[in-house]
């Protein structure tokens, strides 16, 4: 019966697969008949099977979802059930996705003629004599990791020097990504330019403090901070374009 | 604008009766200044390369307002739409470029021996076509309307700068909102999302009236 098989691989998923056997049985996608679907559907997937191709999670997550759905209809006298169970038919709800689905699908073949003709125009890199210039007059502004490196010890030094040295101490488990969020937040208080000691006050031991150090090295990563160093080699942050 | 799609459609130009006059209006106060200003513009334009120029950072190199820039914008636009000119200008999101145009495409990979096209799957297609329309949103969210996973297809998107974390969604967990980039625009040649085709209907009225049969 099986004339020609396709992969698995050829289908993005268990509604591309539905649409695929919607269309090839000739299906009414409006008033669909989800016995037939489901049987063609578990036919596709055994048939991949005995190809011993893997069949990924999803399609078997929607097959149990099909499979459910029919033997709740097979039961007699069960049927108004299965409306007030469920805040919405699965039924409508499949229909809804399938079409939902195949709106994207359709839209993503325009996109793609769209991708493919931009593709055909070239543009150029910026050019190289403007780059160096610029490269330049940034150098005055940013600096560069090593020397923030240089500077990061001073402040350490300061810090240790102003607090006294504790001989107990518990390490406050924090990750940078906390730390990043509260820095974030701190700076809605700052102004536009600002010290790193004023990024410090809340941190009361050395972990926390390179929790804040590789969240601020995130922060620039992004362009949301930039840094600079001045002479005494503190580090100055100035804030960038927030994403 | 107008004047582009006159150039496109030059042939059936009597409807665009009206836009002529505003042309030939435009046309007669193209200034010394004007195209002095337009020839810096230019010049701008090829420099930046591929990075590409905004309205305000023109505005701001040139030291006049946007609204003027655009105006220069719009007769290079019409100058380089010319059918003797192998370069455009195009704009897509906020930025203006020189790009070789899609007819010098054959000749090029004959020069530089381009065998390799870049392509996007369709499982990169349907993901970013779902951002695009609905931006912004949640990987769950995407992964609703597909069936399938978006994880991975999220991080590779993200990696080749076409979508970009946006903010976070207020629903349980605070996921990660996400949007389309500049850069996604500029590989669907987007002036803005407001550009994208009508997502195609497959009438759901009829199901709709189904509904109400139901109840």
């Amino acid at each position: 019966m099986k004339e020609f098989k396709v992969s698995i691989d050829a289908f993005d998923g268990p509604l591309d697969l539905m649409l695929h056997l919607i269309k090839e049985k000739e299906l009414d996608l409006m008033n669909l008949d989800i016995n037939v679907l489901t049987d063609q559907y578990i036919a596709y997937l055994e048939s991949m099977e005995t190809l011993h191709l893997e069949i990924a999670g999803e399609y078997l997550v929607e097959m149990a979802t099909l499979i459910e759905y029919k033997s709740k209809r097979m039961i007699p006298g069960n049927k108004d059930e299965i409306d007030s169970e469920y805040e919405e038919d699965p039924r409508e709800r499949l229909i809804k996705r399938l079409l939902e689905y195949q709106q994207f699908k359709e839209a993503s073949a325009s996109l793609n003629a769209m991708f493919e003709e931009r593709q055909k125009m070239m543009t150029r890199p910026l050019s190289e004599e403007a780059e160096q210039f610029m490269v330049a007059e940034e150098e005055q502004y940013r600096g560069n990791p090593y020397e923030l490196m240089k500077a990061m010890r001073k402040c350490m030094m300061r810090m240790q020097l102003s607090k006294p040295i504790e001989t107990k101490y518990t390490v406050k488990e924090m990750s940078m990504e906390d730390r990043e969020l509260e820095v974030r937040a701190m700076l809605d208080k700052l102004p536009n330019t600002f010290r790193f000691e004023s990024l410090l006050e809340d941190c009361k031991d050395v972990p926390m403090f390179i929790v804040t150090f590789l969240s601020v090295l995130d922060l620039a990563r992004q362009h949301i901070l930039y840094f600079t160093i001045d002479e005494e080699e503190n580090i100055w942050f100035s804030k960038g374009v927030v994403a | 604008m107008n004047e582009e799609e006159i150039l496109e459609t030059e042939d059936n130009a009597s409807v665009l009766d009206a836009d002529y006059d505003d042309e030939e209006d435009e046309e007669e106060t193209y200034d010394d200044g004007f195209i002095h200003m337009a020839s810096v513009l230019e010049g701008l334009l090829f420099l930046t390369g591929d990075e590409g120029i905004t309205l305000e950072q023109a505005a701001n190199a040139l030291e006049t307002d946007e609204e003027y820039v655009e105006k220069l914008f719009d007769y290079l636009q019409k100058y380089y739409l010319q059918d003797n000119r192998g370069i455009e200008i195009a704009r897509y999101g906020l930025t203006y470029r020189f790009l070789s145009k899609a007819s010098v495409h054959e000749a090029a990979k004959r020069l530089f021996q381009i065998t390799k096209t870049n392509k996007l799957s369709q499982a990169a297609l349907e993901t970013l076509a779902i951002i695009a329309y609905k931006q912004p949103i949640t990987r769950v969210e995407i992964e609703e309307i597909r069936g399938v996973g978006a994880d991975v297809m999220l991080r590779k998107l993200e990696a080749r700068g076409l979508i970009k974390e946006d903010g976070r969604s207020d629903a349980p967990g605070r996921p990660i909102l996400y949007s389309v980039t500049e850069e996604c625009m500029d590989a669907f040649q987007l002036l803005s999302l407001d550009e994208l085709p009508e997502l195609p209907q497959f009438d759901d009225n009829e199901e709709e009236n189904n509904d109400l049969f139901v109840q």
